[in-house]
């Protein structure tokens, strides 16, 4: 009697099933984590304090992000969007004997196209407070009240000290 | 009679991956690339607005009872690390837990005399050079305080 013999099998190559499963469980993370193309005009540069309280902000719409970085001048550097684009913005212009004021301009022009305007102020940790409180002052000028001062979740460490990652709650 | 072709090598071909996988890594790449993965970033609220020298951050309504002020005065700590917090009440204090408590005890002693929680407003005067990371650390002592209107004044 004739044995009949099955034909071999021999696969063509890696398996690669498991590497797409990975992949795919990797793409559908960083679709679902990173922010890509929202952008509220925020400086990397800027070093946010720490808290472990405050509110997290779903919506930004109708908010204005302040960017306050410290400078040796009486003025800070602040930066914020303006149409789209990061812009530094004086306080204070003090050109050809006149002084204006870009930030309260851009503030009150905020403020008359939005409902109920929020700024947010990304200000860095180690700024003085004689430089922030310029920005507070022309928010007040504006007549905008609603301020929310951005931080970071964690914890402050005493100077000289590393970071340490937040209490988890 | 014999079968040809029956011990020839069968290859499992099967739909061809390669593509799928060039396609998925190019946007795993991407996606790494162009998104921003920053810390959770915590707002802290306020709706005072600054108080200027004698006056009132925002502008009273009709009718509007002005709120009590606790002020707390913070300077710079003298070797320039860290700060110095007092106020009314408030002994001199270098730390935020420490002013904590006391302001928890603040507003009992409020409570207990019959002022409520949102009648009150504590008020933070820095000095110039004051950092803004020890306003912070003072302002969240404030908030866990339970504190509900907590406000900056111009600087002295």
């Amino acid at each position: 009697m004739k044995k009949h013999v099955m034909p071999e099998m021999k696969e063509g190559g890696v398996n690669v099933t498991p590497l797409i499963d990975i992949v795919m469980c990797l793409i559908i993370f960083f679709m679902l984590v990173a922010k890509i193309g929202v952008t509220r005009g925020d400086l990397k540069s800027v070093v946010l304090p720490k808290t472990i309280l405050g509110k997290e902000l779903k919506d930004f719409s109708n908010t204005l992000t302040l960017n306050v970085l410290p400078t040796n001048l009486d003025d800070p550097q602040v930066t914020t969007l303006v149409d789209g684009q990061p812009r530094d913005i004086k306080i204070f212009d003090r050109m050809g004997g006149q002084t204006d004021q870009p930030l309260l301009r851009i503030l009150k022009e905020f403020k008359a196209t939005h409902t109920d305007p929020k700024v947010i102020i990304r200000a860095d940790k180690d700024l003085a407070y004689s430089q922030l409180e310029s920005v507070l002052l022309s928010c007040a000028d504006a007549e905008i009240t609603n301020v929310a001062y951005e931080t970071k979740e964690g914890k402050e460490t005493p100077e000289g000290q590393n970071d340490t990652p937040a209490p988890q709650q | 009679m014999k079968v040809k072709g029956a011990k020839k090598v069968h290859y499992d071909s099967g739909p061809n991956m390669t593509p799928l996988v060039d396609v998925v890594m190019v946007i795993l790449i991407f996606l790494m690339l162009a998104g921003s993965f920053g810390g959770v970033s915590r707002f802290l609220m306020s709706k005072q607005g600054i108080k200027t020298s004698g006056g009132h951050g925002r502008p009273l309504k009709p009718g509007e009872v002005p709120d009590i002020n606790l002020d707390i005065h913070i300077d710079n700590a003298h070797d320039g690390v860290g700060f110095v917090a007092q106020g009314t009440g408030i002994p001199p204090t270098a730390d935020a837990d420490h002013l904590e408590e006391v302001l928890v005890s603040r507003l009992k002693q409020f409570n207990d005399a019959g002022t409520k929680t949102d009648q009150l407003q504590v008020v933070l005067y820095p000095g110039r050079h004051v950092k803004y990371k020890y306003l912070i650390a003072i302002y969240q002592a404030a908030m866990q305080a339970k504190f509900e209107k907590i406000a900056f004044a111009t600087s002295h």
